[in-house]
């Protein structure tokens, strides 16, 4: 296998030198686009879900006479369309909300129930003084914040979301139907601010 | 015969060599002589072997998306010959291969044999090791049930704290903002594509080193030298038969690897924890709060990570050898004190009474142990469905979405259970069916339109009792009904009674009443006819052709699925309570489905589901894979 009488021995021999130079970087050059293209190719592929960008959608939740005025929380999913790569689902519970209405306030109070610690379901039990995440022990006020503060797991207090009151008027014209929607933005978990997810 | 086999093997000698590849494969120099410390390396080729086996068959029946992950592996485990025990040991041996490395590893640190020259292999043994957790961490996703979707929901979300890149290397990992097909096909590609190969690449050159370097022998020598072939070889392959025994054993007694109800973005699976091996990993995150948590999830794992690849120029002196088998210690006592105490926060409740003092923990635990007890049950039910009804092209979450059996406590919860109760009194109630408010203020729902029900109501000790119209603050406590039931029913035959109570119930489309529709006709249809004309039921209830207006709700098709689908839209209406409904809300009464309340797909659900008009398995046959 040897080669070595075949090799120019010196530099005397400079123009070889040079050619075996050139020859190297052809071959490197011819070897690495041949295997880097396809390469390429697949990668920028891979990368395509950076490309894609993330919006949130408003979506009706309930109607307001099923949140009384009592500060209790109470769940309601949060059902819309959703694509999913080449599948759409025309109607899908994409997640979930507390809404909270005080005696006060015409508007209720709506709460992500995606915890902002690590993305499970924060649970809540009616009566309970607290919301509760079964994962990691994040617990949270009525209000959403913290219940102990700087020193729960979560970074941050539960997501509030925009909510909107739309006035509907029904096909028999007597009462009004009011609805609650919510603004359904998904938060990056595990940070101090609460940042949607682009 | 053997001159033929010798003048073939020559021949592929001369032209492959295949008598030196032999060779040196076999005939490696055993210092002291084969001993059973030495097995593991090769225990864990074989161990990485048996996955590369039963992967490429698993692979042949799998399928990565949305709607047929989970539906492959059930078909793998219930349907497919011999699948349960395919999914069985590719299941368990993972979980040997993560018990083997950690046995090996801590070997090369306990006998220093990461010295030179072999600090490049040590390196290249922790890169393997790596991957292999790769492998445990994309494989548990892959059936696309409750527990891998969450958990790896909350491993991914973790993932994206990692410093500068974290949400980019999130969104790469799972294919988009959301979890989907894309996180299917990229972990599979990740599982079965590029981490095995990965592996093979790095386990070659291990092997390769390790050859090169020759074994690292205890010493003192027991015995004179021997060769790897057949004395060592013998004893790797008696182990690799062990473990594959103790796999065996896991795969056939175990009860089979666990597979929850399919994955449903929307059903919170509160008892989401990490396969066994990580539960480490989650507990030690407990303790960083905030944003302490990249301390947690990052900068102190990444540190000791670091130590180990150092471990071989750390460990050039007897001190810095101390130092890692102290570290080595530290991390096996710190996985093993972690462990315990995940396992012991999340069964506490199970082992420990509930007092003052521990209730928070007490909660915790209980919350955590029914939840894991519901998904349980959950998963048995969709399995029975699957195995029955075989799954619709939407996939088997429309089996779980679409059965009144599972989603009709979970909708009566949410919207009858702040008035009504659902409790069956019986001794073989179903616990999964029992549905206590608070307070109720309405009657009990449970077993509408059957006969019980029915002569329950017609009863006059039971009619003014609290499951009926006596109720907290009923207005029908002392109405006419009950009055009438107490004055008159009394004074009825008893057998005249009962055919009333046949005929009334046959008007509901409860499974047994439609049975008995067919096969006491005689009986019903004296009822009918005593209802009509006789007792005076139709003073002030409509019942078909028969109508004085008389105020009381219709009872032509009394609990029939009709006649509860319209009540609830609105009860309200004429028919029913018309001005005397004082509580019951509308729950649909637009034809425009978004401005109701309820829609009708719930609607049906319920009303399925108080009338029991669901899939009932035959006993026993509910979930055992087909051995």
């Amino acid at each position: 296998m040897s080669n070595k009488n075949n090799q120019p021995s010196d530099r005397q021999e400079s123009p070889d030198n040079r050619r075996n130079f050139v020859a190297a970087a052809a071959t490197v050059l011819a070897g690495a686009l041949a295997l880097l293209t396809p390469f390429c190719a697949g990668f920028i592929a891979f990368l395509s879900p950076l490309f894609r960008k993330n919006s949130s959608s408003k979506v009706r939740v309930a109607l307001l006479r099923q949140v009384p005025a009592d500060g209790q929380p109470r769940s309601f999913p949060v059902t819309t369309k959703r694509i999913d790569a080449w599948t759409k689902y025309a109607q899908q519970r994409i997640g979930s909300v507390y809404l909270i209405r005080q005696s006060s306030e015409e508007k209720p109070t709506a709460f992500t129930a995606k915890c902002p610690h690590a993305g499970c379901f924060i649970g809540y039990t009616p009566g309970d003084a607290l919301f509760r995440c079964p994962c990691h022990t994040s617990a949270f006020k009525l209000d959403g914040t913290r219940s102990r503060g700087d020193d729960e797991v979560a970074p941050r207090d539960m997501d509030q979301l925009p909510v909107e009151l739309r006035r509907v008027a029904t096909a028999a014209g007597n009462d009004d139907v009011v609805e609650v929607w919510v603004e359904f933005i998904e938060f990056q978990t595990g940070r101090e601010e609460a940042i949607p997810t682009a | 015969m053997s001159s033929v086999l010798t003048k073939f093997v020559d021949w592929l000698d001369d032209r492959a060599g295949v008598r030196t590849i032999l060779r040196e494969m076999f005939y490696e120099r055993v210092p002291g002589g084969a001993r059973w410390r030495y097995v593991w390396g090769s225990t864990l080729v074989v161990v990485f072997l048996t996955q590369m086996i039963t992967g490429a068959f698993l692979w042949m029946f799998y399928s990565p998306s949305a709607q047929t992950a989970w539906e492959s592996v059930f078909y793998i485990q219930y349907e497919v010959s011999g699948g349960w025990l395919l999914r069985g040991i590719h299941h368990y041996m993972a979980h040997a291969m993560v018990m083997l490395m950690g046995l090996h590893f801590a070997q090369v640190v306990w006998d220093g044999a990461y010295r030179a020259p072999r600090e490049l292999n040590f390196v290249i043994g922790l890169i393997l090791m790596h991957i292999v957790f790769a492998l445990a961490l994309t494989g548990y996703l892959l059936p696309w049930d409750q527990k891998g979707y969450w958990a790896t929901n909350v491993s991914t979300n973790i993932a994206s704290l990692a410093p500068v890149v974290g949400p980019e290397m999130r969104k790469l990992a799972v294919g988009g903002a959301d979890y989907g097909h894309h996180t299917l096909t990229r972990f599979f590609a990740l599982h079965a594509g590029i981490l095995p190969w990965t592996l093979v690449l790095f386990l070659v050159a291990h092997v390769a080193l390790f050859r090169r370097h020759g074994l690292h022998a205890k010493q003192p020598s027991r015995a004179a030298d021997a060769m790897f072939w057949p004395d060592q070889l013998l004893k790797d392959s008696v182990a690799a038969l062990g473990v594959l025994g103790a796999v065996l054993m896991y795969a056939i007694y175990g009860g089979g690897p666990e597979l929850t109800a399919p994955a449903d973005p929307s059903n919170p699976y509160n008892a989401a924890r990490p396969e066994w091996y990580f539960l480490f990993l989650f507990q030690f995150l407990k303790w960083f709060p905030g944003e302490l948590e990249v301390w947690g999830a990052f900068v102190i794992p990444g540190l000791i990570v670091t130590l180990l690849f150092l471990m071989p120029w750390i460990g050039r002196s007897r001190a810095g050898h101390l130092f890692n088998v102290g570290l080595l210690t530290v991390i096996l006592g710190g996985i093993a004190v972690l462990t315990a105490q995940a396992v012991w926060a999340d069964h506490y409740a199970a082992w420990f009474p509930r007092s003052d003092a521990n209730a928070a923990r007490f909660d915790a635990s209980q919350a955590f142990l029914a939840a894991e007890e519901q998904a349980q049950r959950e998963a048995q039910r969709v399995i029975a469905l699957a195995r029955a009804q075989k799954i619709p092209p939407t996939g088997a979450l429309t089996l779980a979405r679409t059965d009144p059996y599972l989603q009709g406590p979970k909708l009566f919860s949410q919207h009858c259970a702040s008035c009504h109760s659902h409790t069956d009194d019986g001794e073989s109630a179903d616990p999964d069916q029992q549905i206590v408010p608070p307070e109720p203020r309405a009657p009990n729902l449970f077993g509408v339109g059957t006969r019980t029900w029915v002569s329950n109501i017609l009863d006059p000790k039971q009619v003014n009792d609290s499951d009926h119209f006596g109720y907290k603050g009923s207005p029908f406590a002392d109405g006419t009904m009950v009055d009438w039931v107490q004055s008159n029913v009394g004074d009825i035959a008893p057998d005249q009674l009962e055919k009333v109570i046949a005929a009334l119930a046959a008007e509901s489309d409860h499974p047994g009443q439609m049975a008995l529709r067919k096969s006491d006709t005689e009986k019903i249809a004296a009822g009918v006819q005593l209802i009509k004309e006789e007792i005076g039921c139709t003073d002030c209830h409509k019942f078909h052709e028969v109508d004085y207006e008389g105020g009381a709700p219709d009872l032509t098709g009394y609990m029939s699925r009709r006649w509860l689908l319209s009540f609830i839209r609105n009860p309200a209406q004429e028919r029913f309570y018309g001005e005397n409904n004082d509580r019951m809300p509308a729950f649909g009464p637009h034809d425009n489905p978004s401005l109701n309340q309820l829609d009708d797909q719930s609607l049906e659900l319920i009303v399925d589901w108080l009338l029991t008009r669901w899939y009932k398995p035959e006993r026993g046959a509910a979930a055992a894979p087909s051995k």
